[in-house]
């Protein structure tokens, strides 16, 4: 018997909404569920998915991924890549398994609301694949980087950081929460799919796919390489949802879903990946520098996929623009000094030909940036180790969780975005993260920071001992200098120079 | 006399740090707190200069032995750290 071509039977099988008789509409799709947009079925019926797949075809797509990514992981295990790798590219991959596994664990039960609650066929289907492909990426994620707790500790925060109140886990917890874990089904697909896969997962993933190649770690190449051939189908999982509210005359509704989303997601990449890429990554394996790679990915495509989706561009964006080539530069200096509280090993990345780097992809880094380094710099020469830590909390956000930073030196303009409510004094890092709290304050208001709950006595003894142990981080895993100091000996040596000369 | 948390942001520095005080310290003694978090680790100490205390925004600066507890600031308020030449 022929089999059908897909085409002939697709939209037919999945026309799966009928009229329920035995329970209303709202019991069967309940709104704070399936969204609060008043549209009935029908309006949702016109969802048209444009990345369109089959079961079967889903499974024996997967089944060949599967296969090519283990096979490598498999070939390559006695390899020893992991043991010979730039400290620095460690710590990459240590971040990036922390910050992400358990967050794609959690994603599966955003992509099943999707699945379930959503009134539209077509997002159903599209869900249904979303969902098995981030159980997927959360069992793959932590499964290649098992082979490695045995020779390094911090590895095993790739399970671990999500259950734990590591600073950086807070704030990568409260932008999923918000995004994903709390919202209905079509406000996932908008701020989840639209705005940080789209918009961010890309950059993520094909950077780091070809930083791996270049550090000739193929097995992490391979793997986030077929993660993202996933992510890029299910992240289309929003855009006709947007379609559906904009002709429904909901466009503000979604608008303000895609500016909260895109700020957050770009403050999550401003720590995580901003560092990774402007200096983890080893000078002579820099494609771009961060803001040159925001400039192509999310800048250029991002703005053309708004605009060809009759959204504007968020109210924020001239702020971004500007943020792009400064913020990054502060999470950078603000983890890599408060080191004691990371699960990795950062990379200073500050040697004079990384920082002659750093001075041609943004000018006057030097007169800013510099400055603090540069004070940084001596006392690890003159091997005044303990004014090379911190003494103190700095004062994080409460809003996107991370710490309210700007630019110093020359260039300082440093600056609190402060609110009461409630009687209560909030602190934000910038005009956008109040502007995010002030859409919906019974939302975030409840939420302590790391810094409101030290002030509230829930960190005991008040030192920083006592903030690493409410972090979880034992000794053998909070983070140090990846290359043990070791380019301070340029400067070192740079400094008898001068003596001797 | 009871402990008092305020945010410094220090000038020529990055970010935004926790400085816990005492309600009976001065503005001077407020300056000397925020400054053992940022001088000497990420900014240059400024010979011939001292340390003013100003709230965010303000182009006054509080008096030097003006006391926290009759400065009117709120726990956590953010007081700019700025170099004055002495």
């Amino acid at each position: 018997m022929a089999v059908l071509n897909r085409m002939d039977w697709y939209d037919l099988a999945r026309t799966t909404n009928w009229t329920p008789k035995y329970v209303t509409e709202d019991e069967l799709f309940p709104p704070m569920l399936s969204g609060e947009f008043g549209l009935p079925l029908s309006a949702w019926e016109k969802y048209d998915e444009p990345y369109k797949q089959t079961y079967p075809e889903y499974v024996k797509v997967q089944r060949e991924k599967d296969a090519g990514a283990y096979s490598v992981k498999a070939a390559l295990e006695r390899s020893r890549i992991f043991e010979n790798a730039d400290p620095g590219w460690k710590s990459v991959m240590k971040a990036h398994y922390g910050a992400i596994a358990r967050g794609e664990y959690a994603a599966a039960s955003a992509e099943a609301r999707m699945m379930r609650f959503s009134k539209a066929p077509g997002m159903r289907n599209m869900a249904t694949l979303g969902c098995m492909d981030e159980i997927r990426h959360g069992q793959m994620q932590l499964y290649f980087p098992h082979e490695h707790v045995s020779k390094d500790r911090q590895m095993d925060w790739a399970f671990k950081a999500y259950d734990t109140n590591e600073w950086a886990m807070i704030a990568a917890r409260h932008f999923f929460d918000d995004i994903m874990m709390t919202r209905d089904a079509i406000s996932v697909s908008i701020m989840l799919t639209f705005s940080f896969e789209t918009g961010f997962t890309n950059m993520q993933f094909l950077g780091l796919a070809a930083d791996a190649a270049e550090a000739g770690d193929h097995t992490f190449a391979n793997l986030i390489s077929s993660i993202q051939t996933d992510e890029s189908r299910h992240a289309q999982i929003g855009g006709p949802a947007l379609k559906v509210l904009i002709e429904n005359g909901h466009k503000a509704e979604a608008q303000k879903r895609v500016d909260i989303a895109v700020w957050g997601a770009w403050k999550l990449f401003s720590v995580l990946t901003g560092p990774i890429m402007d200096y983890y990554t080893p000078l002579a394996h820099r494609k771009q520098s961060f803001k040159e790679f925001m400039e192509e990915w999310i800048v250029a495509q991002f703005e053309r996929a708004l605009t060809d989706m009759g959204l504007d561009l968020p109210w924020y964006w001239d702020i971004f623009l500007k943020d792009i080539s400064q913020t990054h530069h502060g999470m950078h200096l603000g983890s890599y000094f408060w080191r004691p509280t990371l699960w990795w090993n950062p990379a200073a990345g500050v040697t004079p030909d990384e920082r002659t780097w750093l001075e041609e992809k943004y000018p006057g880094w030097n007169d800013t940036w510099g400055q603090c380094w540069d004070v940084f710099i001596d006392n690890v020469v003159d091997g005044n180790m303990a004014m090379t830590y911190p003494e103190t909390l700095p004062y994080v956000c409460n809003m996107c969780q991370l710490p309210i930073l700007g630019t110093p030196g020359k260039g300082w303009n440093v600056k609190d975005y402060p609110l009461e409510y409630n009687g209560r004094l909030y602190h934000f890092g910038s005009e956008v993260d109040r502007w995010v709290f002030e859409q919906d304050p019974e939302r975030y208001a409840g939420h302590l920071s790391i810094v409101d709950r030290f002030l509230a006595g829930m960190i005991q003894p008040m030192n920083l001992e006592g903030a690493l142990a409410y972090m979880n981080l034992a000794p053998g895993e909070m983070g140090d200098d990846a290359h043990n100091y070791a380019w301070a000996e340029v400067y070192r040596a740079l400094r008898e120079t001068r003596k001797a000369g | 006399m009871a402990l008092f948390p305020l945010t410094s942001n220090f000038e020529g520095d990055f970010v935004l740090q926790l400085v816990a005080v005492d309600t009976d310290n001065t503005m001077d003694e407020v300056a000397a707190a925020a400054a053992i978090h940022s001088v000497g680790r990420r900014v240059r100490a400024r010979p011939g200069h001292i340390l003013r205390v100003r709230q965010q925004g303000a182009t006054e600066f509080l008096p030097r032995d003006l006391k926290v507890a009759d400065a009117g600031l709120k726990p956590t308020e953010t007081v700019e750290i700025i170099w004055q030449a002495a």
